[in-house]
């Protein structure tokens, strides 16, 4: 002590300890935050608390001459076991993590959460993954709180810019599916549960150029799938959906007797926005050379905002 | 609500953040991989996106012998490359067309292996599908198809302000054995400085076919010409020798009545917040 004026660590005692954890265990089966994070969320909320954002600087300037204020960062968790389907349990662990977000926002009496970032942890304990959200909840100067936050993926300054230009990004959709062709488990056993042998054929040493229709066709139809469920997940938000993620892998199941049977998946998720179709731009657009030499800053890329689902072009898929 | 410049947040955006409209859309949802800032400038540009349009290949390539020491185009790969390429982006634009689409724009073109099968490749091609927001007709690509264009969002505005519109992506592909050198070459140029003529060689014909067939495709689409245009190389797991020349672009056309005087000087500013 004497050098330093803050207080050191003092270790929580087991039994409250114990009763977090019983408080945390029982909000998680109800639906709803432990008391202690409403408490913490709300005091944000009235100023009783310092707020905390994710934003920076300049975004702090763009949020507060558009009246956005920042309450609190709120985040969502869900750590999900697949039993039956990896695609299916993707799927859900996700909207599992988007309400326990909403439930933090509506709890701080937020308009919306922005800058919110999908992040896992690198390490898996058998068949399951977490799957968390992390943002910023604001509220907007002289609007009452919402009980239905909207969720936004952008940073708190493309926020108020497409606000302006009657765009409001407002929440993250999910469709994956999945299905064997051939063999097969789960879905597999409708219609493509007899296929594989035409595949077999197209790919067997006296093969020559061609496309594998067969294979080919069933693909196709489960990324249409996957993309019919983003699209009917998106409508009960909004009327349109952009910067899709994709993640998609076909694996081969070597069987006896039997030719090969194949595995295909595909999840897509993306931010939906809520828009009137050809809305005007009010900004006008003026092209500008940057006279500096080396890397303008005005050249400078997007970081990745999902990094969840891995498409590193170095790896196995090549553009072109 | 106004913010300090007196930039108004449109009331159907105001509705939403507080909670009181949670949907009404009757007119369908449309999807797209643009970022923010190219879904903005599509807009300008004067289009809606109507949906993402995907089409895929998956391929198997046949054989094709190629002799120890020759110099000589593999046209059974270089047909397989190509046709596989032509299918996914014929699939992509069948689905455009299908959703009433005058064009797809920032498409994509992709290949991936597969680990079980080396002589399998997935052939993507992906971009999002567009329609001009007042219902002008004169953008649609040759035979009233819709346009395809490999540019970005930003990059479409900028096409569109420069005076010409997409017409169809157009490519050629040309897979090329480099021939090996014999024992006697290989010893006579022994510590020596000599051009190895015969791979310089190769490389220049690989290349040459591959642009030739893309020119070709260009012509024939009744394009002026063709912009972004790129040539990649590469060796999808072949044996070292194997190489495949892959050129693509967007084949252009001016729109009518626009002059060279429409376009505004771009102002020449100097970031200084590096």
């Amino acid at each position: 002590m004497g050098l330093f004026s803050r207080d050191s660590v003092t270790p929580r005692q087991r039994a409250e300890h114990e009763a977090r954890a019983a408080a945390w265990e029982q909000a998680l089966a109800r639906q709803s935050l432990p008391s202690f994070v409403v408490d913490r969320l709300q005091n944000a909320a009235i100023g009783k608390q310092p707020w905390v954002a994710t934003m920076t600087p300049a975004e702090l300037l763009l949020a507060k001459s558009h009246g956005v204020k920042p309450i609190a960062t709120v985040s969502g968790t869900c750590w999900f076991h697949y039993g039956w389907s990896w695609t299916e349990g993707h799927e859900e662990g996700w909207h599992h993590a988007l309400n326990r977000i909403r439930r933090e926002a509506v709890a701080c009496g937020a308009n919306a959460i922005v800058d919110i970032r999908m992040r896992t942890l690198r390490h898996s304990f058998g068949p399951s993954m977490d799957f968390t959200l992390i943002g910023t909840a604001i509220r907007i100067a002289g609007l009452t709180p919402s009980p239905d936050p909207i969720v936004a993926t952008v940073p708190a300054l493309e926020f108020v810019r497409l606000l302006e230009m009657g765009i409001v990004p407002v929440g993250i959709a999910v469709g994956a599916r999945y299905d064997w062709l051939g063999g097969g488990y789960g879905n597999g056993w409708g219609a493509n549960a007899w296929g594989g042998q035409q595949t077999q054929w197209q790919t067997s040493v006296f093969a020559g150029n061609q496309p594998l229709t067969e294979l080919g066709t069933f693909w196709e139809g489960i990324r249409r799938d996957a993309h019919a469920a983003l699209r009917a997940n998106a409508a009960a938000m909004g009327n349109g959906v952009l910067a899709h993620t994709h993640f998609g892998e076909i694996l081969r199941q070597e069987r006896d007797k039997q030719p090969p049977a194949y595995l295909g998946r595909h999840i897509v998720v993306g931010t939906v926005v809520d828009t009137p179709r050809g809305a005007d731009v009010p900004h006008a657009i003026e092209p500008v050379v940057d006279m500096r030499d080396g890397v303008s800053p005005l050249a400078r890329t997007g970081e990745v905002r999902h990094a969840v689902y891995d498409t590193d072009p170095s790896e196995e898929e090549g553009s072109i | 609500m106004s913010d300090a410049h007196g930039q108004d947040i449109p009331q159907h955006a105001l509705q939403r953040l507080a909670g009181l409209r949670s949907q009404g859309h009757p007119d369908g949802i449309f999807t797209s991989d643009f970022s923010v800032n190219e879904f903005l400038l599509v807009r300008k540009a004067g289009f809606e996106p109507v949906g993402l349009c995907v089409g895929s290949c998956i391929y198997h390539l046949g054989f094709q012998f190629a002799s120890w020491g020759a110099n000589q185009e593999l046209d059974v790969l270089s047909t397989a490359m190509y046709e596989a390429r032509a299918l996914a982006m014929e699939r992509m634009r069948l689905e455009a067309a299908q959703m009433g689409a005058d064009g797809i724009v920032g498409v994509r073109l992709t290949v991936k292996r597969l680990e079980w099968d080396a002589k399998i490749l997935e052939f993507v091609a992906i971009g999002t599908g567009v329609v001009h927001a007042k219902g002008h007709q004169g953008f649609k690509g040759p035979k009233q198809q819709p346009f395809t264009s490999a540019l970005s969002g930003q990059d479409f505005w900028t096409l569109l302000a420069a005076g010409y519109r997409p017409l169809e992506m157009v490519m050629g592909s040309c897979v090329y054995h480099v021939a090996r050198r014999g024992p006697l070459a290989t010893l006579g140029s022994v510590g020596q400085n000599v051009e190895l003529t015969n791979f310089s060689l190769a490389l220049y014909e690989a290349r040459e076919i591959a642009m030739e067939r893309m020119q070709t495709e260009a012509a024939q689409a009744g394009a002026e010409g063709v912009v972004g245009a790129d040539l990649h190389e590469g060796s999808h797991n072949w044996s070292p020798h194997v190489i495949e020349f892959f050129a693509i672009g967007t084949a252009v056309l001016p729109i009518e009545g626009h002059e060279s005087d429409d376009i505004p000087d771009p102002k020449l500013v100097l970031s200084v917040n590096s």
